[in-house]
């Protein structure tokens, strides 16, 4: 909300700096968003007589004017311009003088003649049209007959000694999105009287029956409406000191009538609208919802069809307005218009805030609507408006008012006990100066026996409780009131979620083994899932999506993070990060059902992406081991996978008891390269929901070995194809419980192997806790290995 | 024999003295104290001495072979301690040679900016709990007092995905779900992902994160509120940090604050990331509005309590000098790197 000091003024005697009555708003609850000295950009221009003119001995275009700038003496300035007269009053900027356009003005000479200053165009000054009538000539702004007696500072003439703050307007104060709601608060905040007007008309007499006639069919949209009319109407150019105003907020001067309806919209709150009645068909208005397909057109000239859930004020024939969004083009008010019909009236928020979205359009009336206006300033607007009217010799004010509501309200009645207040606040403040306080606000309170009995305008229905009591007294009287207490009460231990010190963990392993934690969006775009080449009917591609996406590519809740993942791995390959550790831990969300009805699954998912020198299948591998080793002691069992992202003979599915928990390997490379990766790339994925169920019986301690510990190696040969997990496997069962370890240190398929074979050599280490082993008993566990490892076509290489 | 005795030990002695590496020390010791050397000579022939005689002698050759045994083990010493500082000093690194890197990697930013915040905050008794990012209009509005035609619902464009489901735009919602699940006392944070529709730059994201905090007990003042913020204001920027209260308005709150600490780039003096003002906003809060305690079935006669909500991500951009939101999402792993 944009509101000029001056106009502020109008209402509040304000005696302290700009700056302080700022500061104090601001802790009242109006932050301001923006304080602009209007005075600022133009210093020493002043209003200037031209007494004589002289065309210069040395051009055929300049100028010598000798100039009355109040000063006494005339100043000699020489101007190139060609329409200036003597006897004009012109805007002088004296020697040392700065204009708004930046230029800094110094005395000095024109081919010879010394000149002590320039005349000034609109331009310069930054004055338009708009601004000034006459500014917009090419040439000299020529200043009006009454502008200011020579010496006059320009910033007076063109209203510049003013200050325009921005206040921003909290969802809950709509009363504030006006001047006279501004002034309370500021009267409040300097603790002086606030001088509200209090309008007073005079009429013509006969009717307003005998010139309308109105009807509103939907009191729920429009709870009241009120109008009257004004007759004899002459259109005219509205005073200086309005246009003043309604240009400090922003608003362009148009004329009279339309420039009182905006005027009184900015001042109290309500926006007016003003029929042209010659164009009311009928004589009739009709506040009704529009037939579906009705056609308008508003005053900005644009058509608009509407439809039945939107209210509109239409005439015997057809709408002539969209409620509380804007006029239409027939009924607006023309240079020729004699009777007016006004109306004011409170339109239901929710409506015109739909209606206004549907047709997109915001105005200033809608925004006002959408926020909320008061159903008892309805009147007195109406009544403000009136007295300019009057005032302004605008036109007749014709008997009688048309009021049609559903029932007005009265002032609420809140009683809120002084010690509920001081509980809630948690300071002391006597019930006399809450009463003092909330009486400042207009909230009529008595204090009877420690209860404040308070009568609520309705202009503040926001205030319901003793919560909004509390508030209304605290940001009066001062929030550095508040000191900090240390709470009472019992001793509580704060506690991480189990899923919380679970994650962290894994996350603690990870960082331990060099891998960087990664951040990216939870929705991805709606065709990213097919760069993982997943078949048509993967339940991961049933992903929950947005209605109002920013676009097409944050529209879909992911069902996975490998897409992120590889996307941020790109980002990294492309910028030529030479390797990478990256994991994510983060929610995914699988929907019950398509299309969504009730929330979707939100479970934990852990994603690794690496590459990089050193990197392959087998170091990932090992990490996605020592995740898992995290939650379970039972060494996960590891499978094929058939991913259709992953490489299909270097990747894999590790479980543990049946329960599928990490599918990982080497990156397909046609996938890799979709993400712009020529290089190898490995991607790990986890379950983490399945791994946090997992349970990790309670270690205990194993005592250190008492007895030596013996190694044997063993040279095996067997088909290539044969996994060595299965021969490992075999291994450990034919040593039992001698086995400590067992380390593969040789794998070789070449010319001293028969084709389709191959070597593998083991190091197996065994121990007993009971003794030194005895040749005996190793020799046995030996035998057994062998016996076991023939079992699976191994042999001992001769 | 005494005479030749004394001046065969001066002459190994001073032999001892002579020798220059280990080698010739090794030379006296066999040519005065091996099984031919000339001191072992004179034991041999103590045989022809007479009975008085013998042990007198006795004892002088002894004394002068411990006394030559000891020179000869001293030098040898000097020969180990000097061999040993000579491999030292040929040992002698160039220590500004650059180091192996340890390697290490490292949490997001994000996540080291919230483990601060909950180590805070459950040192001071809050448990830290979790809420669902997809939500009713029930829990992200209704709940929180932001009936369907409240002009608030304004102030936060939602991502729908159906008529009654979105994202939630604020981890307020989790103050519902814990309120109907917990009785008081309850003191709880919640951090998590939260999203708006706003268009993405420099200070803007439609996902972004949260740290929502909420007390409910008897006797819950706005003092004590205070109290806690200040707590956390101390620890996050430096003990001599303010905390002021500004009036605002949230539908959830009542009475609703803005709650700007001491500019920690200039300690209040007015610098260019406070604008000049001194301070900086970091968190709203309130007094829990009664009607949203008696939504979630607590009676506001009895209990009163507080909450707040501190924006993560900015907590992070303003400790870190970031200049870019879009940096934290990026991923680029020479920023990750930095923390």
């Amino acid at each position: 909300m944009k509101v000029s000091l001056s106009w502020l003024k109008r209402y509040v005697d304000i005696d302290v700096p700009v700056e302080e009555l700022c500061d104090k708003m601001v802790m009242a609850g109006f932050e301001v968003e923006e304080m602009i000295d209007l005075s600022k950009s133009m210093r020493n221009v002043v209003v200037g007589k031209v007494t004589k003119m002289e065309r210069h001995p040395d051009s055929d275009h300049m100028f010598i004017c000798q100039v009355d700038c109040g000063t006494g003496e005339d100043v000699q300035i020489v101007t190139g311009a060609q329409n200036v007269n003597e006897g004009d009053l012109v805007p002088a900027a004296l020697h040392d003088s700065d204009l708004p356009n930046g230029m800094h003005i110094k005395k000095g000479k024109l081919r010879g003649v010394p000149s002590n200053g320039m005349l000034c165009s609109g331009e310069e000054l930054c004055v338009t049209e708009d601004d000034y009538p006459g500014a917009g000539v090419y040439g000299i702004m020529i200043l009006k007959s009454d502008a200011g007696a020579p010496g006059t500072d320009m910033r007076e003439v063109l209203g510049l000694n003013d200050y325009i703050i921005d206040f921003k307007i909290t969802a809950n104060r709509p009363d504030c999105q006006s001047v006279l709601g501004i002034a309370r608060e500021a009267a409040v905040v300097l603790g002086k009287p606030f001088n509200e007007p209090n309008p007073t008309f005079k009429t013509v007499g006969e009717s307003i029956n005998d010139y309308i006639n109105v009807e509103v069919k939907n009191f729920d949209l429009c709870p009241r409406y009120y109008g009257r009319v004004i007759k004899n109407v002459k259109i005219a150019e509205s005073p200086a000191w309005m246009k003043k105003c309604l240009l400090a907020a922003g608003m362009r001067p148009i004329s009279n009538i339309v420039d009182i309806t905006n005027f009184v919209m900015l001042e109290t709150g309500m926006p007016m609208h003003a029929f042209d009645l010659r164009d009311v068909k009928d004589r009739k208005i009709i506040v009704r919802n529009a037939y579906e397909g009705e056609q308008i057109t508003t005053l900005d000239g644009k058509e608009h069809t509407l439809t039945s859930d939107m209210l509109v004020i239409a005439d015997g024939q057809e709408p002539s307005c969209i409620a509380g969004i804007m006029g239409g083009m027939d009924s607006e008010i023309k240079d020729d218009t004699t009777e007016i019909f006004f109306e004011c009236a409170k339109f239901r928020r929710d409506s015109v805030r739909k209606t206004a979205r549907k047709l997109g359009m915001r105005t200033e009336a809608s925004g006002r609507f959408e926020r909320g206006v008061d159903i008892i300033t309805v009147e007195y607007a109406m009544n403000r408006c009136l007295q300019l009217v009057d005032e302004l010799g605008a036109g007749e004010v014709v008997d009688g008012n048309v009021d049609c509501n559903a029932g007005l309200p009265t002032n609420r009645e809140l009683n809120v006990k002084v010690s509920d207040v001081v509980a809630l606040l948690g300071i002391d403040i006597s019930g006399e100066k809450m009463v003092e306080i909330l009486n400042s606000l207009q909230i009529r309170t008595t204090l009877t026996d420690g209860v404040l009995k308070c009568f609520v305008p309705s202009f503040r229905d926001d205030v319901e409780g003793r919560a909004d009591i509390a508030e209304e007294v605290m940001r009066i009287y001062g929030y550095d009131h508040i000191k900090g207490t240390a709470m009472t009460g019992a001793i509580m231990r704060g506690r991480k979620l189990p899923e919380r010190i679970k994650a962290d963990k894994i996350k603690d392993t990870l960082i331990a083994n060099e891998f960087n934690e990664i951040a990216t969006y939870s929705f991805i775009g709606s065709k990213a899932i097919d760069a993982l080449k997943l078949t048509e009917d993967d339940a991961r591609r049933n992903a929950v999506t947005i209605l109002n996406p920013l676009g097409d590519e944050y529209s879909t809740m992911r069902t996975q993070l490998v897409t992120s993942m590889m996307t941020v791995l790109s980002t990294n390959y492309s910028r030529k990060v030479q390797s990478a550790r990256l994991f994510e831990l983060s929610k995914v969300f699988i929907p019950k059902a398509l299309p969504v009805t009730e929330q979707p699954e939100e479970t934990p998912a852990l994603c690794m992406g690496l590459y990089g020198e050193g990197e392959d299948f087998f170091t990932l591998k090992g990490i996605v081991e020592a995740v898992i080793a995290l939650f379970s002691d039972m060494a996960p069992a590891i499978d094929r996978a058939s991913e259709p992202y992953l490489h299909p003979g270097r990747s894999a599915v590790m479980s543990v008891a049946g329960k599928k928990i990490a599918t990982f390997g080497e990156v397909h490379p046609a996938v890799a390269e979709g993400y712009g990766i020529d290089g190898k790339v490995f991607i790990a994925e986890i379950d983490a929901a399945v791994l946090y169920g997992l349970e990790k019986t309670k270690t205990t301690y194993k005592p250190l070995p008492k007895f030596p510990a013996v190694e044997r190696d063993l040279a095996l040969v067997c088909d290539a194809e044969t996994p060595v997990g299965v021969l490992e496997n075999a291994i450990r069962e034919g040593a039992g419980k001698l086995c400590e370890d067992i380390k593969l240190f040789d794998v070789y398929q070449g010319s001293q192997i028969a084709e389709g074979k191959k070597s593998v050599a083991y190091r197996v280490t065994l121990r007993s806790a009971e003794g030194t082993l005895t040749d005996e008993v190793i020799d046995r566990a030996v035998n057994k290995m062998i016996k076991k490892l023939d079992a699976v076509g191994a042999t001992l290489r001769s | 024999m005494k005479e030749k005795l004394q001046s065969l030990k001066s002459e190994a002695l001073a032999a001892v003295a002579a020798a220059t590496d280990e080698k010739l020390l090794d030379e006296v010791r066999v040519k005065y104290l091996g099984k031919k050397g000339e001191l072992t000579a004179i034991l041999k022939q103590m045989g022809s001495l007479s009975p008085e005689e013998r042990p007198i002698m006795g004892q002088l050759v002894n004394q002068a072979k411990a006394e030559l045994e000891e020179a000869i083990s001293v030098a040898q010493n000097g020969f180990k301690t000097k061999a040993a500082e000579a491999k030292l000093k040929a040992e002698t690194l160039d220590i500004t040679m650059p180091s192996t890197p340890a390697k290490k990697g490292g949490l997001h930013p994000l996540n080291i900016v919230l483990n601060d915040m909950i180590d805070i905050f459950q040192s001071m008794g809050f448990d830290v709990v979790d809420g669902p990012e997809v939500e009713t209009d029930y829990y992200n509005f209704e709940a929180l007092n932001v009936p369907q035609d409240h002009p608030a619902r304004d102030m936060q464009d939602t991502f729908y995905l159906a008529e009654n489901l979105l994202l939630r735009t604020q981890t307020s919602a989790a103050q519902i779900r814990t309120m109907e699940t917990r009785k008081p006392p309850i003191k709880i944070i919640c951090p998590g992902r939260v999203y708006r529709a706003d268009e993405v730059d420099a200070t803007h994201s439609p996902v972004f994160h949260q740290i929502e905090g909420l007390v409910v007990d008897k006797n819950i003042t706005m003092c004590d509120l205070k109290g806690v913020l200040e707590q956390f204001a101390h620890e996050i920027y430096g003990k001599e940090t303010e905390v002021k209260f500004r009036p605002s308005f949230f539908p959830f709150t009542e009475p609703s604050v803005e709650v700007d600490v001491t500019c920690s780039e200039c300690r209040g003096k007015g610098c260019r990331v406070c604008k000049g003002s001194g301070w900086i906003e970091i968190l709203g809060a309130g007094m829990v509005h009664p009607r949203v305690l008696k939504a979630c079935g607590i009676d506001p006669e009895e209990y009163s309590g507080f909450a707040f909500g501190i924006g993560l991500d900015r907590l992070t951009t303003t400790r870190y000098k970031v200049s870019d939101i879009r940096l934290l999402f990026e991923n680029d792993l020479r920023f990750l790197k930095q923390f």
